[in-house]
């Protein structure tokens, strides 16, 4: 356990998603520090170890599938890419310390194992996030005349299957559709996001602030195209 | 933005702000201000109802995939494999320990 232990507690944040490095203890979750099953001086046999792992890990199955789903945009590299995170962090489950934040730990591994190592073999080309070039979209946002979608258009987007609006999602940029997707789906807070992807805080707030900007923008788009918004509500 | 009145509160500092809100990244005091000059402003009440209409829709439509149950069977089985080797006698050291770590970062 003392590799955790002796990791300071708010290391330098790295400028690049993907430079993650282990959880520290304090960085993630309620900051409770309840001892571990390895912390009690009696050390865990795999047999424990792996009883635990399945009672505690497992279940976050079905979410980190959907969310590498979300990643990777095709079920056969999501179910690759599940395994592999799982079994990683079944290899370092003796070091994850309990009390910490399990949930963003195994996201945190998801993401790192995504963005190192998997998405390099990928063979979908991957759309480059255009942070710099959407200052104008930032400008844009905060007018209330520009951008106000209307009752209509808030009911034409319920209309939309939910294919329509995966699909949308997945056309954003990388790094803008895992922030909206952290966020949004999965409710985790910008600080855990920001755990997570390896960026400070400030880039979370503002991939998520382009992305649902994007995503808006996009969903609207589809819901003309689908019949459920004329034009006239757009303008009005 | 400091004596309270929702009229003091600028519209564009209000909008930009609104996701704090949503996302509940507010502390008390920031949040009363914005929730006080929502009651006060229509179109940035209007806003502030469609950007939690959007959330709403994303968390109601991009969630709740089922990962495929031969995926999990897969899973149990590899671990449970893993679990039978360190049993029989390889057992983890403290060096494996950190090499365990930088194979997370991979």
């Amino acid at each position: 356990m003392g590799v955790v232990g002796v990791r300071p507690a708010d290391s330098a944040e790295p400028d690049q998603p993907g430079q993650l490095e282990p959880l520290p203890s304090e960085g993630v979750g309620q900051g409770i520090e309840s001892p571990g099953a390895g912390d009690s001086g009696v050390p865990e046999t795999p047999e424990q170890r792996t009883a635990r792992f399945e009672r505690d890990a497992m279940p976050f199955l079905d979410q980190l599938y959907a969310a590498a789903l979300r990643m990777t945009r095709n079920p056969a590299d999501a179910e690759d890419l599940v395994q592999e995170t799982y079994l990683k962090a079944y290899g370092a489950f003796e070091s994850f310390r309990v009390g910490t934040n399990l949930r963003a730990w195994l996201y945190r591994i998801l993401t790192n194992t995504y963005i190192n190592g998997y998405r390099k073999r990928q063979r979908q080309p991957v759309a480059q996030p255009s942070e710099e070039i959407a200052d104008w979209q930032l400008a844009q946002a905060a007018q209330h005349s520009s951008t106000g979608l209307r009752s209509a258009e808030m009911e034409a987007l319920d209309r939309l299957p939910d294919s329509d609006v995966k699909d949308a999602l997945s056309q954003l940029a990388e790094e803008f559709r895992m922030a909206v997707y952290l966020a949004d789906v999965e409710g985790f807070a910008y600080k855990e996001i920001a755990e997570i992807m390896g960026t400070p805080i400030g880039t979370v707030m503002s991939r998520l602030h382009r992305g649902r900007k994007q995503l808006r923008d996009m969903l609207t788009g589809v819901a003309r195209e689908r019949g459920f918004l004329r034009d006239a509500e757009i303008a009005s | 933005m400091s004596s309270g009145d929702p009229r003091d509160t600028d519209c564009h500092e209000v909008l930009e702000q609104l996701w704090l809100l949503l996302d509940n990244e507010c502390d008390h005091e920031r949040r009363e201000l914005l929730q006080r000059h929502l009651d006060d402003c229509g179109p940035c009440l209007e806003r502030f109802g469609l950007e939690e209409h959007l959330k709403a829709l994303l968390a109601r439509k991009c969630g709740g995939d089922h990962a495929p149950d031969a995926l999990r069977q897969r899973l149990l089985q590899s671990i449970r494999e893993i679990m039978s080797q360190a049993v029989s006698g390889v057992e983890v050291s403290s060096s494996t320990e950190s090499h365990v770590w930088l194979s997370t970062e991979c």
